[in-house]
């Protein structure tokens, strides 16, 4: 902030950064709170004995009988918990697989490669991701019963690349863009064919963009509900956010202490995660730079 | 003379359609044949036991039309897109505000309050249910303590997903919530991406800070909000988690949206065919925002 003039005295300056300061704050602080609270809310629950739930006659936001690992103990021990997470690291894994090998090539080619249509090819591939998971459940529960990977989470590999790939190829599209193509044209110079300079100059410097592809094929994949619940049903083979949504419910009841371990156990890193590519995010639909 | 296939812009060509062939295909028929076979389902009468399907027509939109929880369904989705719509464009703008100044703390600010929108959705809605417990929640109790609810059991004590519309207020507020920082970091996004220098010069040209508010900051931001809301948009029309999780339609349908009418005609009642008809009403709702999006896109130089 330039100062502008007549602040030359700098004791009236800094009280009038610190009145800005107070005001930017106290306006922060109710979004603050909001966005913050329901965590602290739910891990405190996780921590909680159920009879320390169910107090409405004292305050709720601390513990009146001593924490407890009990309700992770349930989640590992007597629930399919531990499958879950494996399901939804295999998951993760083949998805990312299936998004490198195809985005990262389509991605180079319609950035680099001075095709007809790439502009265009780009732009309708990208389309694709903004197709919404809603309108292609009910066909791709066809699908998925014609390949026999009903009830398998190998269902959910085959079908979270329609929203990975389009997104990736865009994203790595914009990357591609920004590698200076010199690099490639002295590869060609000493030898390389053009496969050659896309595996070996550049792909190594474009590490960042395949590390930022395989993040975001994780936590869109993990922001999914509605195709993990219109095609797995056995428990064994659900991902986190379904189990622990459709499975620590018998009837009316709610193990409100193992949802919420279950929850948070997983939401937590995947929203740190996040937290660290979101700029990318932001920048990759909407071509803006976030400072 | 080379003949035209081995010429080096053949080459190059061949090559680059073969790099693009491997997502072309996947999307293609991942994503464009089941559109065209939802199209086809939506005129059959096509059952998740039965799988010899018929064509019937135009039998099951006419049937949706005929359906009073369609319309109840169609009314709840777009109240709840405009009005959670709304209430994210002011929320995220005053906060783009606060977050455009600088201040100590700031990237610590910015990252707890960006969580909502970066923790998986199934998650945070689970969270929000606890919150919203028709007997225990924290909410109520904290309203009670401030004396504006009375005691469970009277009259005034809310029942946050069990009262009609309280709960189509509850699941505006809980996509409110997670939407907001969204909002927010896009058009931040924007201000910042607005150079300081133009600014300074309008101030040397003695702009004040209402000018230059109308003629720099909106032209410029402007784009760049309209592709934001248009995105969220999508992500809200097409967003069944929310509804199923919290409320699954109810209290009698008073929170019904066209996803959750789609998912249960189709996948649990198993009719397919009315449920992609369903489905296939809420593309002419989302039309608007991809039409904005192509073309915002296609302007958009690097």
């Amino acid at each position: 902030m330039p100062a502008s003039v007549g602040s030359g005295n700098p004791r009236s300056r800094r009280t009038r950064e610190v009145r800005r300061h107070l005001l930017v704050y106290s306006g922060l602080i109710p979004f603050l709170v909001i966005a913050v609270f329901p965590i602290f809310w739910m891990a405190i629950t996780a921590l909680k004995q159920e009879p320390d739930l169910y107090r409405m006659d004292v305050v709720p936001f601390w513990f009146h009988l001593p924490p407890t690992w009990k309700n992770f103990d349930f989640l590992f021990h007597r629930t399919f918990y531990v499958d879950w997470i494996v399901n939804t690291m295999s998951i993760s894994f083949w998805v990312s697989a299936i998004t490198l090998l195809t985005a990262v090539p389509a991605g180079y080619a319609l950035a680099r490669l001075r095709l007809p249509f790439a502009e265009n090819l780009g732009i309708g591939i990208f389309m694709t991701y903004l197709v919404p998971a809603i309108i292609l459940f009910i066909p791709l529960a066809r699908v998925v019963s014609t390949l026999g990977l009903q009830d398998m989470w190998w269902a959910l590999v085959a079908v979270y690349p329609t929203f990975t790939i389009p997104f990736c190829t865009w994203l790595l599209m914009g990357f591609f863009k920004t590698v200076p193509f010199e690099i490639e044209e002295a590869a060609m110079i000493d030898g390389c064919g053009q496969l050659g300079a896309l595996l070996r100059v550049v792909l190594p410097v474009s590490w960042p963009g395949l590390i930022t592809s395989v993040i975001f094929s994780f936590t869109l994949s993990m922001q999914d509900f509605l195709y993990s619940l219109a095609f797995v049903s056995i428990s064994e083979q659900k991902p986190v956010p379904l189990g622990v949504a459709t499975e620590l419910i018998r009837g009316d009841v709610y193990f409100w202490g193992s949802l919420m371990a279950g929850a948070l156990l997983v939401g937590v890193p995947v929203a740190i995660v996040y937290n660290l590519f979101l700029d990318k995010f932001i920048s990759g639909i909407t071509g803006a730079a976030v400072k | 003379m080379r003949p035209w296939w081995r010429t080096p812009t053949a080459r190059r060509y061949v090559f680059g359609y073969t790099l693009l062939a491997p997502a072309i295909l996947y999307v293609g028929l991942l994503v464009g044949i089941p559109f065209l076979f939802s199209l086809y389902l939506s005129m059959s009468d096509a059952s998740v036991g039965d799988p010899v399907a018929s064509f019937v027509g135009l039998q099951n939109f006419e049937a949706a039309l005929e359906n009073q929880a369609f319309y109840g369904a169609l009314r709840n989705t777009l109240v709840f897109t405009i009005g959670a719509g709304i209430l994210k464009g002011l929320l995220g703008t005053t906060l783009a505000f606060l977050l455009v100044q600088s201040f100590r703390g700031r990237r610590l600010v910015r990252a707890l309050v960006v969580i909502p929108f970066t923790l998986p959705i199934a998650v945070s809605v689970l969270g929000w249910k606890w919150m919203f417990d028709s007997q225990f929640s924290v909410v109520n109790w904290a309203l009670s303590r401030l004396g504006l609810i009375g005691a469970y059991g009277s009259a005034d004590w809310p029942v946050w997903l069990g009262q009609p519309h309280l709960a189509l207020f509850s699941v505006m507020f809980v996509n409110v919530w997670r939407g907001f920082p969204f909002s927010a970091i896009v058009l931040l996004a924007g201000m910042t991406s607005v150079a300081p220098e133009i600014i300074e010069a309008a101030k040397v040209d003695g702009a004040n800070f209402l000018q230059r508010f109308q003629r720099i900051i909106v032209p410029m931001i402007a784009p760049i909000l309209f592709i934001g809301t248009a995105f969220d948009t999508v992500f809200t029309l097409s967003d069944l988690s929310i509804v199923y999780l919290l409320t699954n339609g109810g209290p009698d349908g008073a929170t019904e949206i066209l996803p959750t009418l789609a998912y249960n005609t189709g996948i649990r009642a198993g009719a397919l065919g009315r449920g992609a008809a369903i489905s296939l009403f809420l593309f002419p709702l989302l039309l608007p925002a991809m039409i904005i999006l192509l073309r915002t896109l296609r302007r958009r130089q690097y």
